[in-house]
C-alpha cells in the first residue's frame, strides 16, 4: 500500500475504530485511535507537500483499483496530488489533526465523546477523497460524503430542536447544488465519455467535442458553458453561495469545532477547489466564468451586509466565511484561480483560528452565544483575546497578515481583469472588505471590550484548558504567516499543469501592477471600518441602537438576512407540503376515505360489521381512475 | 346468408340486452337470470360460428354450473342490493360519459379498421377433435399452467375459508379408545337434599 | 388430421418443473402433517429455491421449447436468480411472524412458490397467450396471500380490493392481446414480431389500441401510476411478508415480461409505446416522491416508494436501450436487497408487537443505535444517496437516460429523487432526533439476523463495487437489441 493511500486510510481507520469500537474500549482510546490517525495523515501530507509543491517533484498518480467497469464505461478509484491537492491535503489534514485536539477540551464533558471523533475523521477521509480525486465521479463521492458527515454532525446535539432542523435543512439545500453537479457529471461523461479529469481536460482543450447539445428547453446551448454552469450549481450549494446560503448560518447549531473545521475551514471551500480543478473546463466558457464572478460577489456583499447586524458570535463568522467564499469565487471567475487558492489556503488558518476562539469565548461564557450578554473580557481571558485579535486582523487585511496578501491579490486581480464584471467585483470587493472590518471589530468590541454585561457568567468566565489554547496559537502562528509564506503561489506559474488560463485571462499576471492607490484602497477599507466599530461600539455606546431605529427597515432586511429563509420557507415548503397534502386529501382522503365509513384508513378501526364492505365505493373509484387512465392514453396514443 | 344474418343479430342484440339487464335489474335473482340468457346467447353466436364444441362448454358449464352457483350466492347472503344501487346511481353520469367516450374511441378504430373477417382454422365437421389435438400437444404448456391457476384457487378458497371448528361434534376413534374410566367418571360425595 | 411434431425439451424447464412438483409435494406433506409439519415445510422450501437456483446456474445459452412459447435465455435466467431471492428471503425472515400470526401450516409456502413459479413463467414467455397464464397465476396467488390473515379485516380487505382491480386490469391484458391476436393473426412473440416486420405489420391502429391496453395491464402489476391506487391499501393491509413478497417478486416478473413484449415484440412500434411509459415513468415518480411526504404508516409510506421505484425503472425501459435495460436489472436488484432489508426491521419490530406507524421508531437511535443504523442506511439508500448501492441504481438509469437522449427525463428523475430523498431522511430523523417513548428492544429473528445483515451488505458492496452486477446484468441484456 503507498504511502499516499494512507493519507486516505489513516482517518478512515480512526474514524471505524472509535464509531464501531468506541463504547467497548472508552472514549480515551477512542479519541487516541483519532487523533494517531490524523497525525499520520498529516505527516504523510507534509512529506508529499514538500516532494510536490516545494521541491520539484513530479504529479503523482496511482490507481487504486477499477470501480466500475460496464461496457464504455470505467471509473477508478484514483489519486493525483498535483499542487492544487497538495495544498488542499496540507489545508485539510493539519488543522483537520489541530481541530481533533482542540475538541478534546471542548468536548470534554460530552457523553457521546467517540461518536463526535468518529464523525470528525469520516469527514476528514471523505474530505481528502475528494481533494486527492483523478476523476468527477470520486469527486462526486467524496462530495457526497462530506455532506453526509456534515449533516450528521451539525445534527452532532440531536436532542436540540433546533440542531435537528438545521441539519435537515443542510441536506436539502445540499441536494439542490448535488442536484446540479450530479447533471454536470452526467453531462461531463455525455459530451466526453469519460470522467478522467486528464482525459476530459486533454479533450476540452483540444477542442475535440460536440460544441453545443440540446438542454430541456434550452434548445441547442454551447456545451461548456452548460457543465460549467451545472458544476457550478454544485459548488454554490456546497460552498453556500447567494441562494444556496440559507444553510450554512443555521449549520452554527452544531458544535464549534464542526463550524470551524467543516464550515469555515474545509468543506465549504470545496467548491472553489473544484471549480480551481475544474479551471481547463471553465475557461473555456466566458459565460460560466461571468455568472461565477458575478454570484461570488454579490455573495461578498451580501453575506457581509448580513453580517453586520447579527448578535450570535458564531453567525457573525459564520456570514464572514460565506463573504469571503464569495471573494474566492469571483477571483476564480476573473481567472486568478491562484489568488483564490491562495486565499482559501490563508482564510483556513485564519478562519478556523476566529471559529476556535469563539468556541473558546463560548467555553468561557458557559455556552454563552450572545454578543450582547458579553463584553470586558479581554481582562479575564487575555490569550483568547489575543488570539482572536490577531484572526480579525488577518480577516480584515491589516498589512503583513495573512489576509492582507491573499485578499489584496483578489481585489487587484479583479482590477487588473479590466472587464465590466471585473470592474463590478472590485467594486464589490472593497465594499464587502470595509463591511468585514466593520463586523469584526464590532465583534472584537462588543466581546471583549466596554462593561460586562452578564456579571455572573463575567465573574465565572475562565481561560480554556490546554489542550484548546494550543491549536489556537498554531493556527494564529498561521494567521500571522501563511500569507507571506503563501504570496510565491500567486506568482507565475507556479501551479504548473494543474491551473490552465485561457488566452488574455492574466488578471493576476497584471494584478501586481496595478496603480499605488489601488494597492492601498483595502487598507484604506480597513481603516474606514475600524472608525466606525471604534465609534459605534466603544465610544458612542448608544449609537448602534440609534441608527437602527432610524433606518429600521434597512436594519431588519439585513437581520433577516434578506428574508430569504422565509421566501425559501414559503415557496418551497409550503408549497411541497400543499402538493403532498393535495394528493393526500384528494387521492387518499376524498377518493378512500371520501367515501364515508367505508374508507380504507378508518375501515380498519371502525368498521365491525360483516360484510358491510362489499357497499364501498371506493373500488368502484379505483377501478373508474384506471379506466380513466386507460381512456386517456386511447385517447392521446392512438 | 340472409338467415344466419338474422340469426346473428338476433343472437348478438338479445347478449347486449340481457348484458344490460345484469347490471339494471333492480333484484339480484333476475340480474343472474339474465347473466344466463346472456350466457345462453353467446353459446348461439358460437355454433353460428361453427363453434359447437365451445357452445356446448359454455351451456353446460357457465349455465349449469357457475350461473347456478351465483344464484345460491346471492339466494343465501342477504345483500342489500338497493343500498349498493343508490351509492352507484351518485357516479352514473360521469361513467355514462367515460365509457360512451370509451365506446365511440373503439367504435371508430374498429370502423377504420379493413375488415378481413377472422380465419377460425377450424375444421367445421370436427371441432372438438381439433380442439383436443392442439391443446395435447401444441398448447400442453399453457393448458399445464392452466391447470396449476385452478389448483391455487382451490387451495386459496380453502386456506382462506376452512376453519377448524371446536364445538363440532367430530368422531376421533384413537381419542375415543384411549378414554379410561379415570378421566371420563368424576364421583363426588353430594350431601342429602342439597343435590341438584 | 394430421398430429404435428412437437419439441418438447423438458430438460429447459427444469426449474419450472421443480418449484411445480415441490409445491405440490408439499402441498400433500402439509395436508398429512396437519400443523406438525410446518417447521419441516418451511426449510424444504428453502432448500426447494436453492435447488432452484443451482438448476437455474446449469443451463446456458439460448433455447426454446413447446414450439417457442418457453425461451430460456440468459435474461430469463437471471431475472430468475432474482426472483428467487426475492422469494426466499421474505420467508426466511418471517419465519416466526408466520407463527405468530396463524398463517402457519405449510399452505403459505406453497402459494408463495406457485405465485413465484408464475413469474418464472412469465419471465420465460414466448408468447401472450403464456404470459397471460404466468400472470394470472401469480396474480391469483398474489390474491390470495394479501388476504392471509383472514381474521385481520385490512388483510382481507387487501386481497379483495386487490382481486377486483387486478381482474380489471387483467381484463385489459387480455382486450389489447386480442387486438394483437386480431390484427396479426397470432399470439406467439414470434410470430407476431415476424408479422409486424413485413410492411401490412405498420401502423395499424387496433395494434396501436392493443399495445396501450397491454401495458396498461402491465402497469397495473408494476403499479405504475395512474395503475397503482391499489398498491397502498394492499402494501398496508396484507400481512408484512407479503408486503415484502410482492413489492419485489410482482414487479420483477412484470419488468421481465415487458422486456420481452417491448424489445422482442414491438420494436418497431416504439413510437408508441416510449411516450406512455415515459408518462408513466414521470407520474409513478411525481406520486411517489409526493405521496410519501404525508404518510404515517411505514408499509403505507413503502407503497409509494415503491411506486417512486417503479418509475425510476420505467426510466431505464424509456431509454429503449441495452444501457437502459440493464438500467433497469440493477435497479431492480438493488431494490431487491433494500427492500427486504426494510420489511426485514420492520417484521423485528413487530415481534414486539410494536405497530407499523412511524412514531413507532422515534428515538431508536437512542435505544438500539445498531439496529438505527441499519434502518438509516437502508433509508438513505433508497434516497439514493451514494456510497450506497441506491445510488447505483439511479446512476445507470440515469446514464442511460442521458445517454439515449432522454434528458428532460433524467433531469425530472434526479428532482424527483430529491423530493423522494426528505421522507426517507424524515425516518432517519425520527430515529435519531425524537424522544424515544415507552420501552422495548426490538430483535431480529435468527432467519431475520440473516437476511438482514446479507442486505446491508449487499447495499453496502455493490455501492462501492458494483462491478460484479455491472457485469452480470451487462451479459444478461445482450439478447435485447
Amino acid at each position: 500500500m503507498s504511502a499516499n493511500l494512507l493519507i486516505l486510510l489513516a482517518p478512515l481507520t480512526g474514524a471505524l475504530v472509535a464509531g464501531l469500537l468506541g463504547r467497548r474500549i472508552g472514549s480515551g482510546l477512542a479519541i487516541a485511535a483519532t487523533i494517531t490517525g490524523m497525525l499520520i495523515s498529516a505527516w504523510l501530507s507534509i512529506r508529499v507537500f514538500s516532494v510536490v509543491a516545494v521541491g520539484d517533484g513530479p504529479v503523482i498518480r496511482e490507481e487504486i483499483f477499477s470501480w466500475i467497469v460496464a461496457g464504455n464505461f470505467n471509473v477508478h478509484f484514483g489519486i493525483l496530488i498535483d499542487r492544487i491537492t497538495a495544498i488542499m491535503l496540507i489545508v485539510v489534514s493539519g488543522i483537520s489533526t489541530l481541530i481533533h485536539i482542540y475538541s478534546i477540551g471542548y468536548m470534554a464533558d460530552d457523553p457521546d465523546e467517540p461518536r463526535f471523533f468518529s464523525y470528525l475523521s469520516l469527514f476528514t477521509f471523505a474530505m481528502l477523497a475528494l481533494v486527492t480525486s483523478d476523476n468527477f465521479l470520486q469527486l462526486f463521492f467524496g462530495w457526497e460524503g462530506v455532506g453526509l458527515a456534515s449533516y450528521l454532525l451539525i445534527g452532532f446535539w440531536y436532542k436540540k430542536e433546533s440542531a435537528c432542523n438545521a441539519a435537515i435543512k443542510a441536506f436539502l439545500v445540499n441536494r439542490v447544488g448535488d442536484f446540479g453537479f450530479a447533471l454536470g457529471i452526467f453531462a461531463i461523461f455525455m459530451v466526453f465519455g469519460t470522467l478522467d479529469y486528464d482525459r476530459v481536460f486533454q479533450m476540452a482543450g483540444a477542442g475535440e467535442f460536440k460544441p453545443t447539445v440540446d438542454f430541456l428547453f434550452f434548445g441547442d446551448v454551447d456545451t461548456i458553458t452548460l457543465i460549467c454552469l451545472l458544476l457550478f450549481v454544485g459548488a454554490m450549494g456546497k460552498s453556500a453561495q447567494f441562494l444556496l446560503h440559507t444553510w450554512l448560518p443555521d449549520a452554527m447549531e452544531g458544535p464549534t469545532p464542526v463550524s470551524a473545521l467543516i464550515h469555515a475551514a474545509t468543506m465549504v471551500t470545496a467548491g472553489v477547489f473544484m471549480v480551481c480543478r475544474a479551471s481547463p473546463l471553465f475557461e473555456l466558457s466566458e459565460t460560466a466564468l461571468g455568472v461565477v464572478t458575478v454570484v461570488g460577489a454579490v455573495t461578498a456583499v451580501f453575506a457581509a451586509s448580513v453580517g453586520l447586524v447579527q448578535n450570535d458570535i458564531k453567525k457573525v463568522i459564520a456570514y464572514s466565511t460565506c463573504s469571503q467564499l464569495g471573494y474566492m469565487f469571483f477571483s476564480a471567475g476573473v481567472s486568478a484561480y491562484a489568488a483564490s487558492m491562495f486565499h482559501l489556503m490563508t482564510h483556513a488558518f485564519f478562519k478556523a483560528l476566529l471559529f476556535l476562539s469563539a468556541g473558546a469565548v463560548i467555553h468561557a461564557m458557559h455556552h454563552e452565544q450572545d454578543m450582547r450578554r458579553m463584553g470586558g473580557l479581554a481582562k479575564k481571558i487575555p490569550i483568547t483575546y489575543g488570539v482572536m485579535m490577531l484572526g480579525t486582523l488577518a480577516l480584515t487585511g491589516f498589512p503583513f497578515l495573512a489576509g492582507f496578501y491573499s485578499k489584496d491579490a483578489i481585489l487587484e486581480s479583479a482590477y487588473a481583469a479590466h472587464t465590466g464584471l471585473g470592474t463590478f467585483a472590485w467594486i464589490m470587493g472593497m465594499l464587502a472588505a470595509v463591511m468585514t472590518t466593520f463586523y469584526s471589530f464590532r465583534l472584537v468590541f462588543m466581546t471583549f471590550h466596554g462593561k460586562p454585561a452578564d456579571h455572573h457568567a463575567y465573574s465565572h468566565a475562565h481561560e480554556a484548558p490546554w489542550s484548546m489554547r494550543g491549536p489556537l496559537l498554531v493556527l494564529a502562528v498561521g494567521a500571522v504567516f501563511a500569507g507571506m509564506i503563501g504570496v510565491p503561489l500567486v506568482g507565475e506559474g507556479w501551479f504548473k499543469g494543474a491551473i490552465v488560463l485561457g488566452q488574455g485571462h492574466d488578471a493576476l499576471a497584471h494584478a501586481h501592477h496595478v496603480p499605488f492607490w489601488v494597492k492601498w484602497l483595502p487598507f484604506g477599507a480597513f481603516v474606514v471600518g475600524v472608525y466606525l466599530a471604534w465609534l459605534m461600539y466603544v465610544r458612542l455606546p448608544t449609537l448602534p441602537g440609534i441608527v437602527a431605529e432610524t433606518f429600521r427597515g434597512t436594519h431588519r432586511f439585513l437581520v433577516n438576512a434578506w428574508y430569504f429563509d422565509r421566501l425559501y420557507d414559503w415557496m418551497f415548503v409550503t408549497m411541497a407540503k400543499k402538493i403532498g397534502e393535495g394528493l393526500w386529501h384528494t387521492g387518499d382522503e376524498t377518493i378512500i376515505d371520501g367515501f364515508g365509513v367505508n374508507g380504507a384508513a378508518k375501515m380498519c378501526t371502525r368498521i365491525a360489521g360483516g360484510l358491510r364492505w362489499v357497499q364501498s365505493g371506493y373500488i368502484y373509484h379505483y377501478a373508474f381512475a384506471m379506466i380513466v387512465g386507460v381512456l386517456v392514453l386511447v385517447t392521446v396514443y392512438t | 346468408m340472409m338467415v344466419a344474418d338474422v340469426i346473428f343479430y338476433l343472437f348478438a342484440t338479445v347478449t347486449v340486452l340481457s348484458a344490460l339487464g345484469v347490471v339494471g335489474a333492480r333484484n339480484p335473482v333476475h340480474s343472474v337470470l339474465f347473466l344466463v340468457l346472456a350466457f345462453f346467447s353467446t353459446a348461439g353466436l358460437f355454433v353460428l360460428m361453427g363453434a359447437e364444441f365451445l357452445a356446448a362448454i359454455l351451456v353446460m358449464v357457465y349455465m349449469g354450473a357457475v350461473a347456478i352457483l351465483f344464484l345460491f350466492v346471492v339466494m343465501m347472503l342477504d345483500v342489500d342490493f338497493s343500498m349498493l344501487r343508490r351509492e352507484s346511481v351518485r357516479y352514473l353520469p360521469m361513467g355514462f360519459v367515460v365509457g360512451a367516450v370509451m365506446l365511440a374511441e373503439l367504435g371508430l378504430m374498429m370502423a377504420h379498421h379493413p375488415g378481413e373477417g377472422l380465419h377460425l382454422g377450424l375444421d367445421n365437421t370436427d371441432n372438438t377433435l381439433a380442439i383436443g389435438q392442439a391443446l395435447y400437444t401444441r398448447f400442453l404448456y399453457p393448458f399445464e399452467v392452466a391447470s396449476l391457476i385452478l389448483l391455487v384457487a382451490l387451495i386459496g378458497a380453502v386456506a382462506l375459508t376452512h376453519r377448524e371448528r371446536k364445538r363440532v361434534h367430530r368422531q376421533d376413534i384413537s381419542t375415543q379408545l384411549a378414554r379410561t374410566k379415570e378421566d371420563a367418571v368424576e364421583l363426588r360425595k353430594v350431601a342429602s337434599g342439597e343435590g341438584a | 388430421m394430421a398430429v404435428e411434431q412437437l419439441d418438447i425439451h423438458l430438460v429447459l424447464m427444469m426449474p419450472e418443473i421443480l418449484v411445480a412438483i415441490m409445491a405440490m409435494a408439499l402441498l400433500l406433506l402439509s395436508a398429512w402433517t396437519h400443523k406438525g409439519g410446518a417447521g419441516v415445510i418451511h426449510w424444504l422450501t428453502m432448500m426447494t429455491i436453492v435447488a432452484v437456483v443451482l438448476v437455474i446456474q446449469v443451463g446456458s445459452g439460448t433455447a426454446t421449447t413447446f414450439g417457442g412459447q418457453f425461451i430460456t435465455d440468459d435474461f430469463s435466467r437471471y431475472v430468475k436468480v432474482v426472483m428467487c431471492l426475492g422469494m426466499v428471503l421474505p420467508v426466511l425472515m418471517s419465519a416466526d411472524y408466520i407463527r405468530g400470526h396463524g398463517m402457519d401450516g405449510g399452505e403459505y409456502h406453497v402459494v408463495t412458490m406457485f405465485a413465484m413459479l408464475g413469474g418464472m413463467i412469465m419471465a420465460s414467455s414466448g408468447g401472450f397467450l403464456i404470459l397471460y397464464l404466468g400472470l394470472e397465476l401469480m396474480s391469483l396467488s398474489l390474491y390470495v396471500l394479501a388476504a392471509w390473515r383472514r381474521d385481520d379485516r385490512c388483510s382481507s380487505e387487501a386481497g379483495l380490493k386487490y382481486f377486483v382491480l387486478g381482474s380489471v386490469a387483467s381484463g385489459l391484458l387480455l382486450y389489447g392481446i386480442s387486438m394483437v391476436y386480431g390484427v396479426t393473426g397470432g399470439t406467439g412473440f414470434a410470430e407476431v414480431a415476424s408479422f409486424l416486420g413485413k410492411p401490412e405489420g405498420h401502423g395499424s391502429q387496433l395494434l396501436a389500441l392493443g399495445v396501450v391496453m397491454i401495458l396498461a395491464g402491465m402497469g397495473f402489476k408494476i403499479a405504475a401510476v395512474p395503475f397503482h391506487m391499489w398498491a397502498p391499501d394492499v402494501y398496508q393491509g396484507a400481512p408484512t411478508p407479503v408486503t415484502a413478497f410482492m413489492s419485489v417478486v410482482p414487479k420483477v416478473a412484470a419488468i421481465a415480461a415487458l422486456f420481452r413484449i417491448l424489445f422482442d415484440v414491438f420494436p418497431t412500434y416504439h413510437v408508441q409505446w416510449v411516450p406512455i411509459l415515459q408518462l408513466f415513468a414521470v407520474l409513478s415518480m411525481a406520486v411517489g416522491a409526493f405521496g410519501g411526504l404525508v404518510q404515517t404508516n411505514i408499509k403505507r409510506l413503502l407503497a409509494y416508494s415503491s411506486i417512486g421505484h417503479v418509475g425510476y425503472m420505467l426510466i431505464g425501459l424509456v431509454a429503449n436501450s441495452q444501457a437502459g435495460a440493464q438500467g433497469v436489472l440493477v435497479y431492480i436488484t438493488i431494490y431487491l436487497f433494500m427492500t427486504v432489508g426494510v420489511f426485514g426491521l420492520i417484521i423485528a419490530f413487530d415481534r414486539q408487537g410494536l405497530g407499523e406507524n412511524i412514531s413507532d421508531y422515534q428515538g431508536l437511535a437512542r435505544k438500539q443505535p445498531v439496529m438505527a443504523f441499519v434502518m438509516a442506511m437502508f433509508m438513505f439508500s433508497m434516497a439514493g444517496i451514494p456510497p450506497l448501492a441506491g445510488f447505483i441504481g439511479k446512476f445507470s438509469i440515469f446514464m442511460a437516460a442521458v445517454k439515449g437522449g432522454f434528458i428532460p427525463l433524467a433531469v425530472v428523475g434526479v428532482l424527483f429523487s430529491a423530493v423522494g430523498a426528505f421522507y426517507y431522511i424524515r425516518v432517519v430523523k425520527v430515529m435519531y432526533f425524537d424522544q424515544p417513548e415507552g420501552e422495548f428492544k426490538v430483535t431480529l429473528s435468527g432467519g431475520g439476523f440473516i437476511v438482514v445483515s446479507l442486505s446491508l451488505f449487499m447495499i453496502f458492496f455493490w455501492g462501492i463495487l458494483p462491478g460484479d452486477l455491472l457485469a452480470w446484468t451487462g451479459a444478461s441484456v445482450q439478447a435485447f437489441h
